[in-house]
């Protein structure tokens, strides 16, 4: 859990950057070369190769050497896992949020009765 | 259909808005009156064994929770703002500072409720945590799904 936890968090703090953001979301449409990256995203050699450097230290992206040109391209994992972790968060309030749906219920239905004893 | 959406609108924030087909007055009274609250507050698998609360304004509550597995937690806090829309109170995890801030909007729109809560943690690392240990399995699997919960930082 421990282990778990400092992954998340990693992956959260490479993702909190907007311009890292904006490089996972473009790799979504699959693998691109650095320069690639940094005309699409009008960021400079520098800023990209920074970005991708922490991205890949989170495990969130990969590269590859084809030809003259370092290409990267998305890794799933860390994703999956961000994904899951937030479900997990989800899931828990929707269970709660589904009991006060009953409760809810229960409650307009009690009131309808009440007021329907008031007009009678 | 009620929809519910869970968004992480900044580092330090967790926001969560859900439907009720219920007018506010009685959402509001099912998040106000410890009998009420203890029907709902531990989902599935958590049983709740206490809830204090005194909603009004420097008013305390403490809740008190049983998981399966026999362990304990409880979360305490204070009322710094109470109305028919809208509650803001502190919510420490087992006692331990430092406290979270949760502001619970309800707005009425033809019979049904909406109900945003925002949550305030002290850090990132805190936030993270809270989501991490958010219980229970069920855990989907679809970047498309991630895109549309992460809020657009462009």
């Amino acid at each position: 859990m421990e282990r778990h936890i400092r992954s998340m968090v990693t992956t959260f703090t490479a993702l909190a950057e907007p311009n890292r953001f904006r490089i996972v979301e473009l790799l979504r449409s699959g693998p691109r070369p650095v320069n690639d990256i940094g005309e699409r995203l009008g960021l400079n050699q520098p800023q990209v190769s920074k970005h991708l450097k922490v991205l890949k230290a989170a495990g969130l992206v990969e590269v590859e050497q084809r030809a003259q040109q370092r290409v990267y391209d998305l890794r799933g994992e860390p994703l999956r896992e961000l994904h899951a972790w937030l479900e997990r968060y989800r899931h828990f309030w929707e269970e709660r949020f589904d009991l006060l749906d009953g409760v809810l219920e229960e409650l307009k239905t009690a009131e309808r009765k009440r007021k329907k004893a008031r007009n009678r | 259909m009620s929809t519910f959406d869970v968004t992480l609108p900044s580092d330090t924030e967790i926001l969560m808005v859900r439907t009720f087909d219920a007018p506010r007055h009685l959402v509001r009274r099912a998040m106000s009156e410890p009998e009420l609250l203890k029907r709902w507050l531990g989902g599935k698998r958590t049983t709740v064994t206490r809830v204090d609360n005194d909603q009004r304004v420097g008013g305390s509550y403490r809740q008190e929770f049983l998981n399966p597995d026999g362990s304990t937690f409880f979360f305490t806090g204070t009322y710094s703002e109470v109305s028919d829309e809208r509650i803001v109170h502190t919510e420490l995890f087992n006692g331990e500072p430092p406290p979270a801030i949760i502001e619970s909007t309800l707005l009425e729109k033809s019979g049904k409720t909406v109900l945003s809560v925002l949550s305030r943690f002290p850090s990132k690392e805190i936030r993270d945590m809270v989501v991490a240990t958010g219980m229970s399995d069920g855990a989907g699997e679809s970047y498309d799904a991630l895109a549309a919960l992460l809020p657009t930082l462009t």
